[in-house]
């Protein structure tokens, strides 16, 4: 429906997602309905405002939502893990960019589907999050290069059972070491002469792997900050520690939530620049959440608007920051504080965020919209195409089924 | 309004002259003092009646510490903030009585964080009556009224008088806190990030509603804050904090037109518009921010700064902290024995290291200006002697029409660098 003919695979496809929550004052429709596809290689900037559900749609990928009091309510996330390019093998060609893999749809699994087994395989593997407050995502007891080899352990046992040099059919301990699953009486074997020297070369795979996560972010030194804790650390290089972390296992999808809101503009800068570089480097796809426009549109290819639960404008970020179609857009984009306002005339958006208990169907936007009619207030826009990838849900540019039509040109504010 | 001009006594509202704030650092079971965090360090301008003076600099630069003292919340440790009181200036850490009290309600503040600064028990008509109370300026129903009066200002109305802070948004909860602020129909606010917890179209709202309230009262705004864009919109002069430092003041469209300081170009550069070229790449600052309980020699910025020169201050912390980043060289040094901040002796567990190091300081491995910055460099089988040249702080220095920046550059230096 959305972007299927514009080519290029997907690596997720979000169809109607709902998430709602329970609440004392009802049931809370945080998400919904939500439609997006994330293509291959691509970064998708999803901003809105707090409370806009961009986070919660975030979090549905990893399943990393609280039910109850959340309640998937419907629609789907299909997921496309990589697999290994058709065309060329693994060898590197032009239609998977030369890096030997692209998504498949034939591997495609519903992520609000499958057993809690398959999604833990996927968690952190093929699909991985950077969260916005690194100091609290961080575990504060562990030191950082213990949290980034659990990434390892937990994926990645078969490598550093091989970088250790060990054959494939080690022993049951030490195999058992290296996937983080140990059982009675491991620790008593694991302190045998022989056995204590594998695992120390385990555990030596395991150092080399996690200094090479960590010089990928460009952090000086590696080897020295693996042994610190995160207290000890700025903000900015916990940040950089929790995209080593992220990306350790080379996901497929990126989910990217509001990372730099904690971080000064000077160290912000310089993680855009990381998360971007290593992006393009390794063709990963991003979701990249944020509040941010300035950010957005800097880091996106395309930008999907969300705003009461619903994405209300979607299109490539060329499209959206030279002609935005709805009205919230406009607004968001003209409550920036730029070089020529005059001081004293922002443009705010009058009125607040409605609360989302039990809505009505009509526009979401009603009450706050300077441009609102009564076809607004009775019926339901939904995103339509006004160009091939450029899509907007407001009656302005696609008539109310009464075939009344807002304009901008006659605003009622 | 110009700055050039020798302000009237009676224009000013506060004069901050070289204030200093040292947090003591305690150690050992004796809580001996074993060093000072330099929060605010030496930092000077002046707030005239009506105007909006913008605070910035990234956190940790003591902008939020130097908020407080100027709202006598925390005393300086050396230097002070002039009040202007009928036409005298006095000093509001010395204030007593009478006097204390007109100061206190004359200078009001309001936190970034709306969550913290109210208190949760209480009903909004407590919370913006207490003042009011305080300062017997209205009682019972009179109270009820002026309360009802100052929400109506700020945006809110008689229906929310007796409800709890949780009930409302950030938005309209900062609206409450600048209600309060406002009830003793004060000279000066200071606003500490007022809307950086707050959505970009809620911010709209409330830098609306602080304009038009200064309009309306002749307020005085000290605006702290680390968004630029919010900054170049509200405030008519500037000042850029650097560890406890002040980088740069002046009036805020020279500034965004030409900086003068490169760490102003830094910050400016790091968050372009939503207006500006999107393909513009933007690059920010390398490095952490340094200790301040030893803040750097010279320039503090010369740590982080691009154009340093050799006359910025060079100085052997420049060298550990090298060497705390250098892979593997670190471990080797066994002890720093410092004759001055700018000469010492570094000592290392094996003739290697030692001569790893003085290969490295020679080498493209540093930077050019702290090459050219060192007066001696010797090696002595495990032993390193570095010497630099010595600098003293580098003063700010008055740039016509009032600008001040504390730069050894040449405007024209940092202008061409960047190309901005």
């Amino acid at each position: 429906m959305l972007d299927a003919k514009h080519g290029g695979a997907t690596v997720a496809s979000v169809r109607d997602l709902k998430v709602h929550f329970q609440s004392k004052r009802g049931v809370v429709h945080a998400v919904d309905g939500v439609s997006f596809d994330i293509r291959d290689g691509e970064t998708l900037g999803l901003v809105g405002e707090t409370g806009c559900g961009k986070s919660v749609t975030g979090r549905s990928f990893l399943r990393l939502l609280p039910v109850p009091p959340g309640i998937l309510a419907g629609g789907s996330v299909m997921f496309n893990a990589h697999a290994v390019c058709t065309s060329c093998e693994g060898t590197g060609c032009e239609t998977c960019e030369g890096t030997g893999r692209k998504a498949s749809q034939d591997r495609s699994v519903n992520l609000l589907g499958i057993p809690s087994e398959d999604m833990r395989r996927i968690r952190g593997d093929r699909i991985a999050m950077i969260f916005q407050d690194p100091g609290k995502a961080l575990n504060p007891t562990l030191p950082v290069g213990a949290q980034i080899a659990e990434v390892f352990l937990q994926h990645r046992t078969d490598e550093l059972i091989a970088l250790a040099g060990l054959p494939a059919d080690t022993v049951g301990a030490v195999r058992r070491f290296a996937s983080q699953s140990p059982r009675f009486g491991d620790g008593w074997l694991l302190s045998l002469p022989g056995v204590r020297a594998q695992r120390r070369r385990v555990e030596e795979a395991l150092a080399t792997m996690v200094a090479g996560a960590l010089a990928e972010t460009q952090v000086p030194n590696p080897a020295k900050l693996m042994a610190r804790y995160p207290h000890e650390l700025s903000g900015g290089m916990r940040q950089r520690v929790m995209i080593a972390q992220a990306l350790a296992c080379n996901p497929d999808l990126l989910i990217a939530d509001e990372p730099t809101t904690a971080l000064d503009v000077t160290v912000e800068a310089r993680i855009l620049e990381l998360i971007r570089n290593l992006q393009q480097r390794r063709k990963t796809s991003v979701l990249y959440i944020s509040h941010d426009l300035s950010l957005v549109r800097r880091i996106s290819d395309r930008v999907a608007v969300m705003y009461a639960g619903r994405i209300v404008e979607i299109g490539t970020t060329a499209e959206v920051f030279a002609n935005p179609r709805h009205p919230y857009t406009r607004g968001l984009m003209a409550a920036v504080p730029g070089a020529d306002t005059p001081r004293g005339k922002l443009a705010a958006i009058r009125g607040t965020v409605p609360e989302l208990v039990d809505p009505a169907a009509a526009c979401r936007f009603c009450g706050r919209c300077p441009y609102e009619t009564g076809a607004c207030r009775n019926n339901d826009p939904f995103l339509e195409a006004i160009t091939p990838s450029h899509l907007v849900a407001c009656f302005i540019d696609h008539p109310a089924p009464s075939g009344e039509r807002p304009s901008y040109d006659r605003a009622t504010a | 309004m110009t700055v050039a001009v020798e302000p009237q006594a009676d224009d000013l509202v506060l004069s901050v002259r070289e204030v200093k704030k040292h947090y003591p650092i305690r150690e050992g079971a004796l809580q001996r003092v074993v060093g000072h965090v330099r929060a605010v360090d030496g930092v000077s301008f002046d707030i005239r009646r009506g105007e909006t003076v913008g605070l910035v600099g990234e956190s940790g630069c003591g902008k939020t510490t130097l908020g407080r003292v100027i709202a006598a919340l925390a005393d300086p440790t050396d230097g002070g903030v002039h009040y202007n009181m009928d036409g005298m200036m006095s000093r509001i850490d010395r204030l007593e009585g009478k006097a204390a009290r007109t100061f206190r309600r004359n200078c009001q503040m309001v936190f970034q964080d709306s969550f913290a600064s109210l208190n949760p028990r209480h009903l909004v008509i407590d919370l913006v009556g207490r003042p009011l109370k305080v300062y017997n300026e209205a009682v019972s129903a009179d109270l009820v009224e002026r309360v009802v009066e100052l929400l109506e200002q700020v945006g809110l109305g008689r229906q929310h008088l007796y409800r709890y802070p949780h009930q409302f948004s950030g938005g309209q909860r900062q609206r409450i806190s600048i209600a309060r602020a406002l009830a003793l129909n004060p000279e000066i606010i200071v606003l500490d990030e007022p809307t950086s917890a707050l959505d970009v179209s809620v911010q709209a709202q409330i830098l609306n509603l602080l304009n038009d309230l200064q309009e309306e009262r002749n307020l005085a705004y000290l605006f702290i804050t680390h968004d630029l864009s919010v900054v170049r919109h509200m405030a008519d002069r500037l000042v850029v904090m650097y560890l406890g430092k002040v980088a740069e003041a002046g009036e805020t469209q020279a500034i965004f037109d030409s900086p003068h300081h490169p760490y102003t170009r830094e910050l400016m550069s790091a968050k372009p518009d939503l207006e500006a070229d999107a393909n513009v790449e933007v690059r920010g600052l390398e490095g952490n921010v340094p200790d301040p309980a030893r803040p750097p020699r010279g320039c503090r910025f010369h740590t982080r700064c691009e154009l340093a020169t050799p006359a910025c201050g060079w100085e052997v912390d420049d060298v550990v902290r090298w060497l705390e980043d250098a892979p593997g060289m670190f471990e080797h040094l066994v002890g720093v024995e410092r004759k001055t901040d700018f000469a010492a002796t570094l000592a290392f567990d094996s003739e290697e290291a030692a001569g790893l190091l003085s290969m490295a300081v020679r080498s493209e491995q540093v930077p050019e200006a702290m090459r050219t910055a060192m007066r001696r460099l010797s090696l002595d089988g495990d032993k390193v002697e570095i010497e630099f040249e010595e600098v003293g702080e580098i003063e700010s220095t008055v740039r016509g029409d009032g600008r001040v920046a504390a730069c050894v550059l040449m405007p024209e230096e940092v202008a061409s660098w960047k190309n901005m």
